[in-house]
Formats: structure tokens, sequence, C-alpha cells
């Protein structure tokens, strides 16, 4: 009973809060123009208008693109699951893993890409060939640096390696966690879509990508998808949050009063990633799409030296 | 005493900047340098009777031994008998609207500051130090290389100070990881000061000192032209004025030499053998011969040929003191004397050729004993000193240093040295002795100056120069042999 | 304790792989900045940590601060503003293969620190490594680069990194060294940035591969 509540609490916390930080990140670079910008909450009311409305789905598409917007919000909703975010307590009663993360993450995508590709427009088919581009050029990055917690906490189990984070004390103070910080911030702007790979908030042919796929998308169709989205955006900073910044609720949790303490500082230090990313977001241009290969790079030379740094040279420190 | 060494280039700059005439700035340029030179004969003296001169003043960073007291003489008579040369010479190249006049200046003050950091070079204790002074060296002769400011000469220039400031920057690396390796023997006043490590040599970390080595040898080798990090010699050398030219080769190789001596006395005392240091400065003085010999038989520009004979000489030096016995020690420091007076007088002749041709192209300079017959004769005499026949100087220290490596049982390495040496002297001989006879050929007319002998005091400097070469090849003074020989026991520890 | 350190030595070495990953002059410039900003820091915080309190590294700190972070910088933009030309590609390879190469320039100098018997006590000082990678990237730089511009800052770079390994493996120089070092650097960046311009105007360009006339 209890482990049911917990569930359903993560889920709760997951869902309300993923489009609070797009509202955030909205509001601040609105700031940075001198503009006051939408309400913070504009992001639901979007979304709630969304899911009232009815969508329109094109007559040449197939069955692809109507099973789509589910498949990519369930599978954001189960890589929620996966990742502890106010508990210990993994709420999925499968035995998963960081590999089955990031296969999940991986499945949603695949079909936001064939969905784009079935409607047989021309933006579609342009947005999802930048995606596997984007994404390929991204998952190395990706893999190593959660295979590199993994290893430094000798687990690929999520909660297993907050726990080994936590016992390291405050992980940010060692270079390696620095460089695996930094690259994973690099991995959060590229996998959500956000301003030196793409620019969400306009639709210009040249440069969208995510938008490109969701062109065709309305009503309740576009509402899901968006969510899912804004769900896996939040999964990938919990990750970060939570491994490289673990606090103790977390761990051992206690009861309802731990319990809120542990959400209490959870949306806190979301808050605080997200100020960052819209921070980076509000200093950089957009790169050509040519040149998203030397970001790609850069976040993969901040793992390698961070695993230098970690495995070579002093592997006893930590 | 020997603080004047150090104040008189200073002041002199600051005269410098004061003064306006022409005639006024050569006055105060050739009193410094006399000034200069009598100081340098009274610390010579102290040195013989002491051993070595020390002041406490300034933290104490005042040094002078038997070792930097030669190559500091060679300093200053150098730069003595530059000063006189250049009087004429820089007038004859206003006259022909080579420099504007306001330039000469700009010369003096850099010539200046130039000799300063070569002084300090030599006469300071700690090898940080020393370091800054070196890396000031090129910082100072900069300008003196684009001096005519041309595509070439700033060319020349450019390389100069881009390769010469990062190679010297490795030698920083070599000082601090010399540093890291004594850091737990020394006290806070003795950080490296060179007396110091060499006395506590043995307790030094051998590793960390091994390292080290290799970064000094690799930063103070491209300062000394070294082959392979010898790329800027040529260019500098040939590009820059004649006056220049003397110095950069006979000084300034001088003390970037120096400065790996001291390096190898440390390093060898504290790895007890000549294995490591010997492979490593053997290696890269035969690569330094070969390369030279190789561009010289190919040369057509006389002033680079002189250049590239430089970077023989120093090769010839870094296999003498890789050799590592009493005999190719005196040898290499008796070299470095030689070779100083012989190519700086070179360059001081070719640079009256240069005037008289207004080209370094050796095609087209023909008849250089009809032209400028004094100077001719010298040049021609200097060449063969240079390529080591007897009985100049040159000859004697080679001599000493093959016979030295032939003692140390290295009959190959004795076999290449010579074989070099033998096409060296081949490339000398078939390339520049062209241009002393044939066709008075002078390209332009207008340019040349009208009385072929005009520049009698830099004529006079030559035959000084000549006549020191040549004697020093049959007899050395006494105080010189002493000077040598006390240097050679500071090298290798009696 | 020593591990704030060690992050500072990665944020270091770090700096000199986002110049490497530079397009442009003014970029390479602003990183050149913070690199130094780095350095100041660091030098800071060893002089307040290190038991005896060593004021000449705050000094030095100071000094870092006024040369490389503010002055040099901004004479270095002076110059390249004065010799402006049309922006083009300025380095030899792309950036993620000079990148990569750099990558394997920190391999190289830990296999060569590792030849040093007993650097700390057994484990290899990994400020050690990273700041003579450093040195290595900067040099790297400096032929990857073709803009004269391009080289002074690779020589910036390399000392600072010569300046970074001094003060890990020894706490710095004697002070009067360091000073000297310092004014070195000064002049030679002030001549450099003079004879750049002056290639700039006899060349009409500052790219140092039309400086090929002497040879042999």
């Amino acid at each position: 009973m209890q482990y049911a509540a917990y569930v359903l609490i993560q889920l709760l916390v997951i869902i309300m809060l993923a489009p609070l930080l797009d509202g955030i990140i909205r509001k601040i670079k609105a700031f940075s123009q001198k503009r006051t910008g939408i309400p913070l909450l504009q992001v639901y009311y979007d979304l709630l208008k969304l899911l009232r409305k009815t969508s329109v789905v094109s007559e040449e598409s197939t069955w692809v693109y109507k099973i789509a917007p589910y498949i990519v919000f369930s599978t954001s909703i189960a890589a929620a699951l996966l990742v502890p975010v106010t508990t210990k307590i993994m709420p999925g009663t499968l035995p998963g893993d960081i590999i089955l993360l990031i296969s999940i993450l991986g499945l949603g995508r695949f079909f936001t890409m064939l969905a784009a590709l079935d409607t047989a427009s021309m933006f579609g088919g342009m947005g999802s060939s930048r995606e596997a581009m984007v994404s390929i050029l991204i998952e190395p990055s990706v893999l190593v640096s959660l295979f590199m917690v993994g290893l430094i906490s000798k687990s690929t189990s999520l909660p297993q390696i907050m726990q080994a984070m936590k016992g390291i004390g405050a992980p940010l103070t060692y270079p390696v966690f620095v460089m695996i910080f930094l690259a994973f911030l690099i991995i959060i702007i590229a996998e959500s879509s956000r301003i030196p790979v793409d620019d969400p908030s306009t639709h210009l042919e040249l440069t969208m990508v995510h938008e490109a796929m969701m062109l065709e998308y309305s009503g309740r169709h576009l509402a899901i998808m968006e969510l899912g989205a804004m769900i896996k955006q939040l999964v990938l900073i919990t990750l970060l949050v939570n491994i490289l910044i673990p606090h103790d609720q977390l761990i051992a949790v206690t009861g309802i009063g731990a319990l809120v303490v542990s959400i209490f500082i959870y949306v806190a230090k979301v808050i605080t990633v997200t100020i960052i990313i819209a921070i980076a977001e509000v200093c950089t241009v957009k790169l050509r799409f040519f040149s998203i290969p030397n970001l790609a790079t850069l976040s993969f030379i901040l793992l390698f030296l961070g695993f230098l740094q970690y495995f070579i040279l002093g592997g006893s420190n930590v | 005493m020997g603080f004047v060494l150090l104040a008189a280039p200073i002041i002199a700059v600051l005269l410098f900047l004061f003064c306006s005439k022409r005639t006024l700035q050569h006055t105060v340029s050739v009193l410094t340098s006399t000034v200069l030179l009598i100081t340098a004969v009274f610390i010579t003296r102290g040195v013989l009777l002491w051993g070595k001169i020390e002041y406490q003043a300034l933290g104490g960073i005042f040094y002078v031994d038997s070792l930097s007291i030669i190559v500091l003489d060679i300093v200053l008579i150098i730069s003595f008998l530059v000063s006189i040369y250049s009087v004429s010479y820089m007038e004859n190249e206003i006259k022909n609207e080579k420099i504007a006049p306001g330039k000469l200046k700009i010369f003096y003050v850099l010539k200046y500051s130039f000799i300063f950091t070569m002084i300090l070079a030599l006469t300071v204790k700690n090898m940080g130090i020393m370091w800054i002074a070196i890396e000031a060296t090129t910082l100072a002769s900069a300008f003196l290389v684009s001096f005519y400011s041309n595509r070439y000469a700033l060319e020349a220039a450019w390389k100069y100070i881009i390769i010469c400031s990062v190679g010297i920057a490795l030698a920083l690396l070599g000082i601090i990881f010399l540093h890291l390796s004594s850091i737990e023997v020394l006290h806070g006043s003795q950080y490296l000061d060179w007396p110091a490590l060499c006395e506590n040599a043995k307790l030094l970390n051998p590793s960390v000192v091994r390292l080290a080595f290799i970064f000094i040898l690799v930063g103070f080798g491209t300062k000394a032209g070294l082959a392979p990090m010898h790329t800027w010699l040529p260019d500098a050398h040939s590009q820059a004025p004649s006056p220049v030219s003397a110095l950069l080769s006979g000084v300034l190789l001088n003390s970037a030499m120096y400065g790996i001596i001291r390096t190898v006395a440390i390093v060898n005392r504290n790895l007890g053998s000549n294995a490591y240091v010997g492979r490593l400065l053997i290696a890269v003085g035969v690569l330094s011969i070969a390369t030279a010999a190789i561009f010289i038989i190919t040369q057509r520009d006389y002033k680079r040929l002189l250049a590239y004979s430089s970077i023989e000489h120093m090769g010839i030096i870094a296999v003498a003191v890789g050799v590592f016995t009493p005999l190719s020690i005196f040898g290499a420091l008796l070299h470095m004397i030689n070779h100083s007076f012989t190519k700086s007088m070179l360059f001081l002749s070719s640079g009256r050729v240069l005037q008289k041709y207004s080209t370094k192209d050796i095609s087209k300079t023909k008849g250089v004993l009809r032209v400028i017959p004094i100077t001719g004769t010298a040049f021609l005499l200097g060449l063969f000193a240079i390529a080591g026949t007897p009985p100049f100087s040159v000859f004697a220290s080679k001599l000493n240093i093959a016979i030295s490596i032939f003692e140390i049982g290295g009959f190959w390495l004795g076999a290449i040295f010579l074989l070099l040496l033998a096409v060296v002297f081949v490339g000398i001989a078939l390339n520049l002795f062209r241009i002393f006879y044939g066709q008075d050929y002078v390209q332009d007319k207008k340019t040349s100056t009208p009385s072929a002998e005009s520049n009698f005091a830099g004529i006079a400097v030559i035959m000084v120069l000549l006549t020191i070469i040549s004697i020093t090849g049959i007899f050395i003074p006494y105080e010189l042999k002493e000077l040598v020989l006390n240097a050679q026991n500071i090298i290798i520890g009696s | 304790m020593f591990s704030y350190f060690d992050v500072l030595s990665v944020q270091i070495l770090f700096s000199s792989f986002i110049l490497m990953a530079n397009k442009r002059i003014k970029s390479y410039i602003k990183t050149f900045r913070i690199q130094s900003l780095l350095i100041a820091l660091t030098a800071g915080a060893m002089g307040f940590s290190l038991e005896k309190g060593r004021i000449d590294l705050l000094v030095v700190c100071l000094l870092i601060i006024v040369l490389k972070v503010i002055l040099i910088p901004n004479m270095l933009e002076k110059t390249y503003a004065s010799v402006e030309y049309i922006v083009e590609k300025d380095f030899i390879l792309n950036i993620p293969i000079l990148v990569i190469l750099s990558c394997a320039l920190v391999v190289f100098s830990y296999f060569s620190v590792s030849t040093i018997e007993g650097i700390n006590s057994g484990i290899i000082n990994a400020q050690i490594v990273n700041s003579m990678s450093v040195i290595l990237i900067g040099l790297f730089f400096m032929i990857s680069r073709k803009k004269a511009i391009g080289q002074i800052v690779g020589f910036l770079v390399v000392e600072n990194g010569l300046y970074v390994t001094a003060l890990f493996s020894t706490h710095g120089l004697p002070f009067i060294v360091d000073l000297g070092v310092f004014i070195d650097v000064l002049t030679a960046v002030v001549i450099m940035g003079f004879m750049v311009f002056n290639i700039s105007e006899k060349f009409d360009s500052i790219d140092i591969e039309k400086l090929n006339k002497l040879r042999g």
C-alpha cells in the first residue's frame, strides 16, 4: 500500500513539475530580452487547452502516426518510473537499470522519428533525419557518462549508484564528477532540443529539429507529444541531480515528513539546474547544424578528461 | 666592480635616449664598450686570483667563476670590437640610404640592451634569472634582426622570436623540474642557485633531473642553434645587419651553450656517469654537424653559409661536452673562444663585402680580392680558419676534440666526425672561394661606396681579430690556459 | 582537501581544450582570459591554504589578474582590431580531429610524467600531468593555427602551462624568478604584437604561411 503511494507521488511530481521547467526557461529568456514574458504557468494552460481539442489526422498517414504520441508518452513515463526521484524505492516492478533507461528513451525517440516520416511531409523527414544525426552524435557521451558513474559505483542499477554517490560525500568536489556534470549538461541541452543545438521557440524551416517533427500534430496528440518530451527532459535532469548531487532523504526514506522534505530538496535542485540551462541558452546562439559535432566532441572530451583523472591518475582518491 | 658591468649598458641605453646627435651616439657607444672591456680585465684578474667573485648585495645574485668569465670575456671583447666597427658601418648604411638616420638611436639602444641581457645571463648565480636573461636576449635582439624591416627581415625576425621564445619556454620547464628535484634538499634562499645545486647534486632526485635535462637541452639548444631546432638561425643571421650577425653568432650562441654546460655539470654529478647526457649531446651534436654540412654544400648565400657554419661549430662543441673527458672539455671551451672570434671576424668581413656589392648571392659576387683587397684577404684567411686549417686556432681545438673522441674509444664516432668536418671544408671551399676571383662585378654602381676601403676602423677590427685567431692557434697565453683549466675543473669536478 | 586543486587543474586543462575548439581570434583571446583567471584563482587559493601563508603567491595572483587577465588580452584585441582581415578558416585540420589529437597529448604527458620515480610518493600527480598537458596543447595550438595572433595566444598558453606546472609541482618558483618571467612575457607580447602589425603592413595579411621566402 505504502509502495503504491510512493509510485503515485513520484508520478505526480514528475508530471506536475515537467511543464514548469519549460515555463521557467521561457521566463528567464524573456527577462534577458527585457520582456515580461508569458506567465509561469502558461505552459500548463496550453497543454490543458490542447488536451481538450480533437486532433486532425492526415488521410495519408497510417496507424504509426496515431499510436506514436501514446508510445512516446508512455516511454517517458516508464523512464521516469525507473529513476528514483524522491525516494530510494524504485517504483517500477521491473529490475531495470541505466541500460534499460537509455533503451526506453531510445524507443520513444524512434517512434517520434517514425511518426514524423509517416505523414510524408517534407519537414517531418527533414526533422527526423536531423534528430537522428543529433542523437547519434550525442549517444556516445550519454553512454560513457552513465557507464563511468556505473564503473565508479560498481553497479548499473540506479538506486545503488545513488547510494554509492552519497557514500562519496560531495561528488562535485572531485574533478571526475565535475567533468561528468558539465558533459551531462551538454547532453541535456542536446537531448531536449535546446538552443545551441535546436531552437524550441521558432518554426524556421532551416533550423528546426524537434519542432519539424511535431509540425503535423495537433490537439490532444500534440499535447501528449509535448508532455512526453518535457518529461524526458525532466528525467535527464533528475538523473543529473540525483546522481551527482545526492541528498540524504533520497537514500534513507522514513515516512511522510522525510518524503515532503525530499520533494522540496529535489524540486530546488531541479530548478537550479534548469536555471543553469536557461542561462546557457540565453548566453549562446544556435550553432550551425554542421557545428553540432563540435559540441558533441566537447562533451565527449569532458568525459574523457574525467575518465583520465579518475581511472588513470587518481583512482584511489575517490 | 662587478656591478659596473651591469650598470654601464643601462646608463648607455639611457644616454642614447637623450642624445640625438649621431657623433655623440657613436662616442657613447665606443666609450661604454671601452669601460666594459676595462672592467672585464679587472674582473678576470680577480677570478684568476680568487677563483670566483661573489657579492652579497642584491640577494647575492652576482656570481662569476672561471667558466662564466671565459664566456663573459668573449662577449665583452667582441662587443667592443663590434661597436668600433659599427661606427663606420652604420654611417655607410645611412649614406647608402639603407636605413633612416633616426634609426641609429634605436640600433644602439637595442644593441646595448642585448649586451646587457647577455652580461646578466653570465653573471648570475640563480638559474631562473639566467633563464630570464637568456629569454630577454631574444626579445632584445628581435628588432635588431628585423632592423631593415623589409619582408625578408620581418620573416626572419618572426621566426626567430616565435621559435626561440617557445624553445626557451621548454628550458623553463626544465628549470622548474630542476627546482622540483631539489625542493627537499635546498633551503628557501638557495633555490635554483647553481653552486648550491652543484654541491648537493648527489642528493637530487635522479629521475626528475633526467627529465629536466631533456627540456633544458631542447630549450637552450634551440637558442644555441642545435639541429633540429636550428631553423631560425640561418634566417636571423643572414637578415640581421652584419655587426648584429657577428654578435648573434659569436656571442649569443655561446651564452645559450653556457646554460647547457652548467646543467650538464649538475646532471653528470647527480647521475654519477656521463652515459645519459653524453648520448643525448653527441646525438644532437652530430645531427647538427650533418645538417650544417648538407646545407653548406648547397648554399647560395654567403651570410647563410656562415650561419650554417655556426650551427656546425655549436654541434662540435655539443659533441665535445658530450664526450666529457678533461681533454674534450678543454677543447670545447677553447673551441667556444676560437669559434666566436673567427666567426665574428667573418661576419664583419662579410658585412664589408655586402656593403660593397649589395647582394648576398654568391654567384653575383666576384673578384672580392681585387675590389677590396685587405678585407678580402682577411675574409679568405678567416674561411680557412673556420674550416679548420692550421695554423689557425680553430684547428687546434678541433684537433683536441677529435683526439678526445678517439681516446674514449669511439672509433666510429670519430670517423663520422672527421668525415663530416671534411664535407664542411669541401662545401666552404666549393662555394665561397669562388667569390674571391674573377671579374670585378659590382652589381649596383650607385649604392656602393666610392672608395673601396673607406672603413679604416672596420679594417683595423678585422685585423685585430685575425691576429688573435692566428696567435692563439700556435700559442695559448698562460692566463687563458689557467682559466680554461679552472673552468674544466668546475664542469667535471676535481 | 587537495581535490580542490585537482578540480582547478582539470578546469585549466579543459580551458585549453576549449581554446583548441575555438574558431575565431576573438574567442581565443576570451578563452585565454578565462584560463588566466583560473590560474590566478589557483595561485590565490594556494597562497591562502599553505601553512606558512605565502604572501608572494598572493602578489603573483594579483599580477596575473592585472597582466594576463586584463592587460595582455586587451593589447591583443587592440592589435587584432588594427590588423582586421576577412574572417576565414584559421586552422589546418577540422576541430574534432584537433581536439582528439589534444586528448592524445594528455595521454602522452601522462606517460612521460609516469617515468618519474617517487613523484608524490607512488601515485602519479594528476595536477602535474594536467599542467604539462596544457603546455603540450599550447604547442599544438601554435602549429594548428595559421594566423600570427593565434601563435601569440599559443605562446601565452605555453607560458600559462609552465606557470601552472611550477605552481603545482613546487608551489611556485622563487619570487624574483616569477617576477622576471612576467616581465619577459609582457615584453614578448608587446614585441610580437608590434611585429604582427609590421607583418600585416608588409604582407597585407597576418597569415604566417605567407612567410615562406627564406629557405635552404
